[in-house]
């Protein structure tokens, strides 16, 4: 007997649904960046409004790559469900932190899948995610390197602070 | 197996209620229940499954607003319509579900070069 899942795709139904999940995250972290970058704008905190709209782009984009790879594996992608998100925050603190809150339950959600792709031995999609593993390194760097320099910074200088946040990279990157 | 069956129709998984059948020549699954059959590809079975899988029958069987009595459900791609009641969505999932469980391990003895018998 055929294995007609099998011809139509490589990518196992558990790992398709954990995928299409994953896609979602990514769309929703766009649209909390959309908000936080909206926030920070009308808040005057131009750099910062720069960064996060360069992050929402970025989320964006992680999505689609997902969104491609489905499609051209043969499986079903599906457009996310984005529910409302904040769009008001207490402090640049609280966006920041925030953020990290999401970085780390992106990278979570991320380990969990390559769990699911060792079990049903899909190495080809482990190999994709890994790039998202480095992803993840270094955008939990980023939000935990702002974070510091919100404690570092005095807060009368705003527009120091602002400006040195939008500038955070992660030069030491060991992956790179 | 009764007469009129296809010869290509191979039997996947049977209840007392419904047959799934494989047909290798045409490259569909075969959902007989009750008196319907209806013909998926291997992608919108899967689809109808999870889309049984899901329906609330807590609800179904809880709730006594007359639109939880029944769950209408359109397999993808297909002209029929189930309209089922809390006991024919669990039917239809057991008959799905061990079709499923069926279709899975052929894949696993086919990827160790084994078939299931013809
Ligand atoms: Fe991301
Ligand atoms: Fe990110």
């Amino acid at each position: 007997m055929k294995d007609l899942a099998r011809l139509r795709t490589s990518v196992k139904e558990s790992v398709e649904l954990a995928l299409n999940q994953q896609i979602q995250m990514e769309m929703i972290s766009s649209s909390k960046y959309l908000a936080m970058a909206g926030w920070c704008d009308r808040n005057g905190l131009d750099y910062s409004a720069g960064f996060f709209y360069k992050q929402s782009e970025e989320e964006r984009k992680h999505g689609m790559k997902l969104f491609h790879y489905l499609c051209d594996q043969g499986g079903t992608a599906y457009s996310p469900e984005i529910p409302a998100v904040s769009q008001e925050f207490d402090s640049l603190r609280s966006v920041f932190e925030g953020a990290l809150d999401q970085e780390i339950a992106v990278s979570d959600s991320i380990n969990r899948i390559i769990g699911i792709c060792r079990r049903e031995n899909d190495y080809a999609t482990e190999e994709l995610l890994k790039w998202y593993v480095r992803e993840q390194v270094e955008e939990e760097y980023i939000a935990r390197r702002c974070l510091e320099l919100i404690d570092q910074i005095p807060a009368d200088q705003v527009y120091y602070l602002d400006k040195k946040l939008a500038s955070v990279t992660y030069d030491g990157n060991p992956f790179e | 197996m009764t007469s009129n069956v296809p010869v290509t129709y191979q039997e996947v998984f049977r209840t007392d209620r419904g047959v799934v059948y494989q047909c290798d020549a045409s490259n569909r699954l075969i959902l007989e229940f009750w008196d319907t059959h209806t013909q998926l590809s291997a992608r919108d079975f899967a689809q109808f499954r999870r889309m049984v899988e899901t329906v609330d029958i807590r609800q179904m069987a809880l709730s006594t607003a007359a639109e939880h009595d029944v769950e209408i459900l359109t397999p993808p791609r297909s002209e029929r319509c189930y309209v089922l009641t809390l006991c024919e969505v669990v039917h239809l999932r057991e008959l799905l579900t061990g079709a499923k469980l069926m279709l899975e391990l052929n894949a696993m003895l086919r990827e160790c070069g084994c078939t299931l018998s013809e």
